[in-house]
Order: C-alpha cells, then structure tokens, then sequence
C-alpha cells in the first residue's frame, strides 16, 4: 500500500513557522511509501536511542574522548542518507556518527571505535568523531570543519569521470559556511556539475556563536546563488519533508545535473559536545526546539495515517536496546591495540623496524 | 637516447604516465592550454583532453583537497601547486588530510596523489616565488618528500610517485628545468623513491644536499679537487622524507667529515635532522664537526640581487665550509 502524496502535503508543521521553504525542485508527486514512512521513524528512533545511550556511558565514565551528538537534527541526518547506495558516499562532519547506523555500519564495530578497541573500522586509531568506514564509502571525517567536502568533490570527479551513477553527500553544520573551504568547494562542485548534495545542517550554533554572527544571510540556502546552482531550505526537522528534498537532490545529481544546496534549519539539543553545558544558550530557546522534535512529530503524523502504535514503538526500542546492548558488550570485551601499533600505517610498507631499532655505524677507514 | 631538460624530463614522465594508466589525471592552475607557467604540462591537454588535463580555479586548496578525494576513489590524480609560495591554501588539505588518511583509517582508505610543486630561489622571483618550503612537509609524517637535482631522476622519480601508493610532494626547482640537461632515456624507466644516490663517490668527506644546491655541491666538489686535491663525495637525498639514512651514514663512515647543503632555512631544515641522525648512530665516525650551508632564518627570499646573493648557498659558500671541515 503507497502513502500517496496528499498525505504528506498535510504532514503537520508542529514549528508553526511558515519561514520554511521547500524549493522549487521538490517534485510534488513524489509517492512515500507506508514502508519508507515506517523506515524514516524506526531510524530516527533508533539513531537517537544509540545517541542517548552513548551520553549515558560517557556520563559513566566507560570510554574516554568525547562525543558530539545529534540528538535532535535525527531528522536531516536520516533523510538525506536513507536514500543512498552502498557505493555512495557519505563525507560526514565530527557530529554525523548516525550516519553510519544509516549506511550500515556495523554497530557493534562502531561502540568499538567508541571505546578504542583493536576490534573497530580503523583499529582504535580516531575518536569517534573521526571515525569512517571504507567498505561503505563513508570517509574519515576530520576536525577541520568543512574539509570534508572538498574531498567529497574530488570523490564527485572520480564518479563523474568514470561516468558512474553515485552520489556524494556531505555534510557539514552552518559554522562551516564561514571557512573557504567551504566556498571553494561549492564552486567547484558547481563549476563541474558534480553529484553531489552539499547539506547543510543549520542547529544555529556554531559551538556557542549563533548563526546570526557568522552570516548576514536568513537562509543559508541563498548562498547557492553565487555558484549557480540549486539551493533548497527545509524544515530540518520534518524528516518526510527533508527526505522529499534530498530525493530530488540526489535524483538531479545522478542524472548529471550537478550538485544541490540543502539547508535543513534544525537544533541540536545537547552542548557542542559531552563537556559543552552549553551556557550560552536561552534555556526557552532549548524548550521550543525540544517541542518540535521530530521524532513525536512523526509519531502523531503516523498515528493519524494509522500506522503507528505504541506498542510498535516499544517493540522497536526492546530490539534496538538489546542490539545496542550486545554491541556494548563486543567493544568492553574486545583487546585495546598492542602499543607498536601506533606505528603502523603511517605509509605503504612498514616504518616499524626503523623507528624500533635504528642501527649504528663505526667507522671504516683508519684514524 | 636524447638530451633533456629537467622540464622536459617532467613533461615526458607525465606524458608517459598518462598514456599508461587512464587514472591518472592533472589538475592545476593553468595547466591546460598554457600548459603551466613553466611549461610542464605543456601539450598535454591537446593530447588527453580537457576532462584529464583541468584548468582548476585559482584555490590552491581545491586543487589538493579535490586531488584527495579523487585519490580516494582509486584515481591517480597529479596535482600543480605553481609556486611553493602559494602553497599554504592546500595546507590543511596535505597535512590534515592526505598525510593521515592511512594511519587514521588503520589502512582502509589511501591517498595515491602526487602533487608537483615548484619551489627554490636564485632567480630573483621575489618574497613570494622563490620560497623553499620542504621543511613544513618533511615534518609531516605520513608524506613522502621528494626533490631530484637532475633530469635522468627528474623524470624516473615523477614516474615512481605517480605510481606510489603514498600521498608524495614531488619538489620541483625552478633554476633546474631549464639548467641541467642530460641524455634521458625516452622509454620507461623509474627511480625508486626513499633511496638517496651517490652522485660522486670520494674518500675525504662527504657532503649532502638536494635539488638545486646538489648541483652546486658538485661544482664545489670538483673545485676541491682542483684547489686542494681533496676527494668529496656528494650524496643526494632525492628523497627527503622517509629519509634513506643508510646511504649517507655509510658514506660517513667512510669519510669520517660531513658537509650539509639545503636552500631551506637553518633551523629545523633537514640538514639539523641529519645531523641528529649522524651524532646518534655514527658519533664515533667523525673527525670534524658536522657543518651545514643553508639559507639563513629570515622570513622570504629578499628580491634585490646583493640581498638574495648573500640568502643563496654557493659553490663559495659550500667550498669554505669544506675547507674548514677539512682543516679542523
């Protein structure tokens, strides 16, 4: 049985704010199935039940480092990927680790990486937030925001000169719109028609500075502009409405048609990280925002549909929790790495003998 | 087999290697129809088209950073930073990026990139394109660091870090593409990287240098011949980083005196690190102190003859310090 569209032009804007634009690229007679209605919530269910139980175990002490959660952005960061290809790729930024739950990731390899274990994707080499998966195609991340992209546009090139039909995504907050890095990306993509979805997750903070003190625009959307290609804002927490948008951008960049802008206007709900209190925000301004999370805005959505229960939702949460559970145990019972290893790929052959043991000379001619 | 110059050498390698391997693609500015401000690239877009030679838009950083992620995805991009100077655009992109994204990936995703730079002064270019800058890189582990003195190597060395798996900066200096020429095999050949060369071998001392600065090491090595009948042996390092210390250890221990000669500033330029590595692992090989000719700590390249004479090393310069080493 298909949801037709009606349904989700009546998809209930709990934000009461009429501000949030889908661009003119939306193709309206997009079909949502009751399955991918089903698929978008359990996810953003799921993400967030992984996320609070990181927050937990950090709170507790079991791993060290920090995290940088997206609780409250599920939304953007499930609706854009939910689409993708194993040979996509994600280019992800320090606070899109649920990316991974999307592509698949193992979860089990992911607490891994949480806790620094020999057992994780790149051998308890980077914190989570650096964490990628090569096998998926999503890169490692680095800490130099917006960086990603413009790796993500080389990626782009390799898929558009090989004239294969995947999508690059990257993902970056609305902080990364200062850097020129980001710039130069964009005009790249632009420049070379990449495919490529360049989003933009605004949560109005960048760390503690709020959007308004790092751009004069309202719509980071408007910055496309300036490099000819699409821009698109939606209600980044309106998962149907962002998957609807990112459909259609990843549609236009697997046909050859370039990149798109996708601003997603959303908040995260916690500091910048697990030591962040975040202060500096307006304890009110945290309440509106937690009042239109997305995650009961979908559930009353579904509920009216008829496809939503209480019950499935618990059923949901005893199966993520107990998956959650066994992957806790996996990385608590797997080995840290053996010291030497931290000199192990560093290049293609092995510098290990050479840092251990260097060899010493005497000399060979009469003194 | 025909003579070449240095450029010419670079222009072949890259003519070769595109013709041999359909990943391997160029991005730069300039590169296409003016075929680089040096020519290095020149003919090459006319030859494979303008999806495989890219006219990129003037960011540095684009440039390396799109490089990386081409590199990711199987392609063996060769990227042109114009000048050394220009460089720091790309910084984030090579240090951050290219050199950690094996080890941080634990080996699952590689940067087999090559970017080109041209760098070096003695040609009155000025604070901003004369700069030799290879210190920032050969800090960065994670990068092989490579610089050849002449054509033959030149070229045989472009072709091994196209084809390496590493992400390498390839040091091109500009005093050399049109100064040195030699006969270069016009079919296929490489020049292992991470081995440095006995250019000229000798039993009284030994000195060693890279790029541009080896070429005048062998000027002042002949001329030690000539004035003091004394027997240099000149080292190049052709690649600087990982550094293949065996070679010029074992020519220390040979010699028992060592000269450095680098046109990059004194401190922590790599003839510190060789010095560090001979008092460690070959102390009791020598006679003399360890000298080194390089240019001094001043922030650029000053463009006014008498001041970028004194920035230089010489064959004077390198031929004093020789003496002295001898002498002690």
């Amino acid at each position: 049985m298909a949801t037709q569209v009606e349904r989700i032009t009546t998809f209930p804007n709990f934000a009461g704010d009429s501000a949030f634009a889908i661009g003119e690229y939306e193709q309206k007679s997009l079909p949502l199935a009751v399955e991918t209605l089903q698929r978008l919530y359990s996810y953003m269910l799921k993400c967030r039940t992984v996320e609070e139980r990181i927050r937990i175990l950090f709170r507790q002490g079991r791993f060290a480092g920090n995290y940088f959660a997206a609780v409250g952005q599920e939304a953007t960061q499930v609706g854009v990927t939910m689409d993708l290809l194993p040979e996509d790729t994600i280019a992800p930024s320090h606070r899109n680790f649920i990316t991974h739950i999307m592509k698949g990731t193992p979860l089990p390899q992911l607490l891994a990486q949480i806790y620094g274990r020999k057992t994780s994707p790149d051998q308890g080499r980077s914190a989570p937030a650096h964490c990628g998966y090569a096998p998926l195609n999503i890169i490692t991340p680095a800490s130099t925001i917006a960086a990603q992209l413009n790796i993500g546009t080389g990626i782009a090139l390799a898929y558009k000169m090989r004239q294969q039909r995947n999508v690059v995504v990257a993902l970056s907050g609305e902080g990364s719109t200062s850097l020129g890095f980001w710039h130069e990306a964009v005009n790249f993509a632009g420049l070379h028609k990449l495919p490529m979805v360049i989003v933009v997750e605004n949560n109005g903070w960048a760390e503690s500075v709020p959007v308004t003190l790092q751009t004069a625009v309202t719509d980071i959307s408007e910055k496309a502009k300036a490099y000819g290609i699409p821009g698109v804002t939606v209600d980044g927490n309106d998962v149907v409405e962002v998957y609807q948008a990112a459909r259609t951008a990843i549609t236009r960049a697997r046909e050859g048609q370039g990149p798109t802008l996708l601003e997603c206007k959303t908040y995260r709900w916690y500091g910048h990280s697990e030591i962040d209190p975040a202060k500096y925000r307006e304890p009110r301004e945290v309440q509106e925002w937690k009042g239109r999370d997305p995650i009961p805005r979908m559930e009353r959505f579904l509920e009216e549909q008829g496809i939503w229960t209480n019950d499935w939702k618990q059923n949901l949460l005893k199966e993520f929790e107990a998956e959650i559970e066994q992957a806790i145990a996996f990385a608590e019972a797997s080995p840290f790495p053996e010291p030497e290893e931290a000199l192990d790929h560093v290049y293609s052959f092995d510098i290990r003998e050479r840092e251990l043991a260097p060899k010493t000379w005497e000399p060979k001619l009469g003194r | 087999m025909p003579v070449m110059t240095y450029i010419d050498a670079i222009n072949t390698a890259l003519d070769e290697e595109m013709t041999r391997d359909e990943q391997v693609f160029i991005i730069g500015e300039d590169v296409g129809k003016m075929g680089g401000v040096f020519k290095a690239t020149k003919g090459l877009q006319e030859k494979f088209g303008v999806d495989r030679v890219i006219d990129s838009p003037l960011a540095e950083g684009v440039i390396v950073s799109s490089s990386i992620g081409a590199a990711m995805a199987g392609m063996r991009p060769v990227a042109e930073i114009q000048f050394a100077d220009f460089i720091t655009p790309a910084m984030d992109a090579i240090t951050q990026q290219a050199a950690k994204l094996r080890y941080r990936s634990a080996g699952t995703q590689t940067c087999p990139l090559t970017v080109r730079v041209c760098y070096g002064g003695g040609v009155g270019g000025g604070l901003y394109h004369s700069q030799t800058n290879t210190s920032w890189f050969i800090h960065t582990p994670g990068l092989v660091v490579v610089a050849p003195s002449t054509a033959y190597d030149a070229k045989g060395l472009l072709k091994s870090a196209i084809r390496d798996d590493n992400p390498v900066m390839f040091f091109e200096h500009k005093k050399l593409y049109r100064s040195v020429k030699e006969e270069v095999p016009d079919e296929d050949f490489t020049v292992p990287l991470m081995k440095a060369e006995v250019k000229k071998s000798g039993s009284d001392l030994t000195v060693i240098s890279y790029g541009y600065t080896l070429q005048l090491s062998l000027q002042a090595a002949e001329k030690m011949k000539q004035q003091h009948g004394v027997d240099v042996e000149v080292v190049d390092l052709r690649t600087l980083v990982p550094l293949d210390k065996d070679t010029f250890l074992e020519s220390v221990a040979r010699t028992n005196r060592v000269v450095i000669v680098h046109e990059d500033n004194r401190t922590l330029g790599i003839g510190a690190e060789i010095s560090a590595v001979i008092a460690e692992q070959a102390f009791d090989c020598l006679d003399a102190p360890i000298t080194r000719v390089t240019a001094p700590d001043v922030p650029a390249v000053p463009f006014s003859a008498p001041l970028e004479h004194f920035y230089m090393p010489s064959v004077e310069k390198i031929v004093a310090a020789m003496e002295r080493t001898i002498r002690y």
